[in-house]
């Protein structure tokens, strides 16, 4: 079993804007979360409350208009491009809804992608690449690029590429949302199955109650603000 | 947009980008090797010339009292010829009833011949059958009493034209009025050395310098019975031995020849070489000049289809970077992707640019072809533009590669 450094995440007042003068949107308004190492955290809310937002945040995706995020006590949230790339290619794996998958390249290359920009070995990609392809059941689907996919299995490819360089925190937006009932379930075993295979902190974000429940914490948001905090036993 | 719509369109725009800097390579090319191997053609004329210094009078006037002037420079040490050359438009009228312009070149025909390179005196018939080599009898110190041969060389295509050959009469006049003809005994053909940028070459006719003298009213102020006046426009020079080719020897000699006449320009064919590869460089920077204009507009355009590539690859780029690849792996991807077709824009020009001049060889009109077929293409010349080119639409990728670096991620993931 790999295991992984997953990181202890704190958002601290954290506010989001987009836009200034009187078109501005608030997105996330005064954010206070602890993500302990290695949870499974839910996140829940009406479209439009700051989910995803939260979610680009916490993976350097975007910087906040104010407060601060900090990764095992270190601030990261105002890091400079280069470094916050570096953290999110070796530290945090995204699933997205849209699987964002790149269209020109197969399905092993697209898994290899990460690994390539890490500087990984050939070798190594190519072992690491055939080992995700077979934890996600798509071996021999390896060469088919993303329009010879059905969703499910490009959401699969999707999470065997956010694992590539086994990252302490997994991010998924919506993973299930474009997926029928079998594949959101194939899909949802993958995820926890890999989460509780290599310890990595996990947040997902869904309008899903039923996907939510796999979780073991769930945050609930409204407006910008985390309404609920709910850890089960 | 479908993705076959998408991708008709990218290739779409591929192909505008490698036409606009195929074009922008091109017209380089066609200027560069047109007028390079012009060049080139001018100073190999110029440096295989029999003669050494040439003595040509400002502006309008001739210069005077040739036939004495060559007297004097043939004393000059190292000189093994000065000869004396009148140029003038005349019209030739042959028995038959027929007439053509021609220009016409009065010479002593020893000096004459003694200052045409090795490969122009093949063309001549020799000696020069114009009478005495000196052309003295006819001047007779200047009183141009003496009996006039009245002889005439005639280049070839001009007799084929007028249908004369040798031994018969063709009458010269300083202009188109047949009445004031004089009648000249055709003595000669000369062939017409591969004088390709010179139109007039193949419609010449040689003649005594004091026949021409009194045909063009340049013996004698007032015709005949004036002031001497004894005219030409240019008195080449020629150094015997190695003298010839020593740079010292014939500035010396041209310094001697200059104290002769100081109201007269004198230069030597170094100095004459010299000129022309300045001219040829003011020309090179014109035609780079006018080529970068072209290649300004290939660059924009492929700005243009770089800038519109990172629109269209937002998203693609978007998920390279949520990934967090290196910058480098993103701009590489655009930069190879501007040499990719600068490149191969830069080739397709070269190419186009051979095919133009071989069209302008075969189908160009007037003097087009002889002049295109004098293009050389220069290797080094044509690497340097190529590698010029991709290093400059290397350098216009930087815009698209900063904007791809710019772009917001959640707005590109949205």
């Amino acid at each position: 079993m790999t295991t992984v450094r997953a990181p202890t995440i704190e958002l601290r007042g954290v506010r989001k804007t987009y836009g200034t003068g009187p078109g501005a949107v608030r997105a996330l308004d005064g954010v206070d979360l602890r993500f302990e190492s290695g949870e499974f955290v839910s996140v829940e809310g009406p479209s439009g409350c700051g989910k995803t937002t939260l979610l680009n945040l916490v993976g350097l995706l975007d910087q906040p208009t104010e407060g601060s995020i900090a990764f095992d006590s270190t601030p990261v949230a105002r890091l400079p491009e280069r470094e916050r790339a570096r953290r999110r290619l070796t530290g945090v794996g995204f699933i997205f809804q849209r699987f964002y998958l790149l269209p020109t390249l197969t399905a092993a290359e697209n898994i290899a992608l990460p690994m390539r920009g890490a500087g990984r070995p050939a070798a190594e990609r190519s072992a690491r690449t055939a080992e995700l392809l077979a934890s996600v059941g798509l071996t021999d689907r390896k060469d088919a690029r993303p329009h010879q996919l059905s969703g499910g299995e490009e959401q699969r490819v999707a999470i065997a590429r956010a694992l590539a360089n086994d990252p302490g925190l997994l991010l998924a937006d919506e993973p299930t949302g474009e997926l029928d009932r079998a594949n959101t379930e194939v899909v949802l075993d993958l995820l926890v199955a890999a989460q509780q295979r290599t310890g990595a902190t996990l947040v997902l974000v869904t309008h899903n109650p039923a996907v939510a429940r796999r979780a073991r914490r769930h945050l609930t948001m409204a407006d910008g603000r985390v309404v609920g905090d709910v850890r089960e036993a | 947009m479908s993705r076959a719509l998408r991708l008709s369109h990218t290739s779409l725009q591929d192909l505008l980008a490698v036409a606009a800097i195929a074009t922008a390579v091109a017209l380089p090319v066609v200027l560069l090797s047109v007028g390079g191997g012009v060049s080139a053609h001018e100073r190999a004329q110029l440096e295989g010339s029999g003669f050494e210094i040439t003595i040509s009078a400002p502006g309008m006037h001739g210069i005077g009292n040739s036939h004495a002037l060559a007297s004097q420079i043939d004393a000059i040490p190292n000189v093994s010829a000065a000869s004396p050359v009148l140029s003038d438009p005349v019209d030739l009228f042959a028995p038959e009833g027929g007439s053509e312009p021609a220009l016409a070149e009065g010479v002593l025909p020893g000096p004459f011949l003694a200052t045409l390179s090795a490969s122009e005196r093949s063309a001549f018939p020799s000696p020069l059958p114009l009478g005495d080599p000196t052309d003295a009898p006819h001047f007779a110190n200047g009183t141009y009493e003496g009996v006039a041969t009245n002889d005439l060389l005639v280049a070839s295509p001009l007799a084929a034209a007028l249908n004369v050959s040798v031994g018969e009469t063709l009458r010269l006049a300083d202009g188109p009025n047949a009445s004031r003809s004089v009648p000249f005994t055709v003595t000669g053909e000369f062939g017409t050395p591969g004088g390709a940028l010179g139109p007039l070459a193949g419609f010449a006719v040689v003649l005594p310098l004091s026949d021409l003298q009194i045909l063009t009213g340049t013996a004698r102020l007032n015709g005949t019975s004036g002031p001497i006046l004894d005219q030409v426009d240019s008195v080449e020079v020629s150094l015997g031995g190695a003298a010839a080719t020593d740079p010292a020897a014939v500035d010396r000699a041209a310094a001697a020849v200059q104290a002769l006449v100081p109201y007269y320009g004198v230069t030597t064919l170094a100095s004459q070489v010299a000129q022309l590869d300045q001219a040829d460089a003011v020309l090179t920077g014109f035609y780079l000049a006018l080529s970068s204009t072209a290649v300004v507009i290939g660059l924009l355009f492929l700005t243009l289809v770089l800038l519109r590539r990172v629109e269209a690859e937002r998203r693609s780029i978007g998920i390279r970077r949520a990934i967090g690849l290196p910058a480098r792996s993103i701009v590489g991807r655009l930069v190879g992707r501007a040499g990719l077709l600068a490149g191969g824009g830069a080739l397709a020009g070269v190419a186009a640019g051979a095919i133009a001049v071989r069209v302008l060889q075969s189908y160009g009109t007037g003097d087009v072809p002889t002049i295109a077929a004098l293009a050389v293409f220069d290797p080094v010349t044509i690497l340097e533009l190529v590698a010029g080119t991709v290093a400059l639409c290397l350098l216009a990728s930087i815009a698209a590669a900063r904007a791809a670096l710019r772009l917001p991620l959640a707005e590109a993931l949205r």
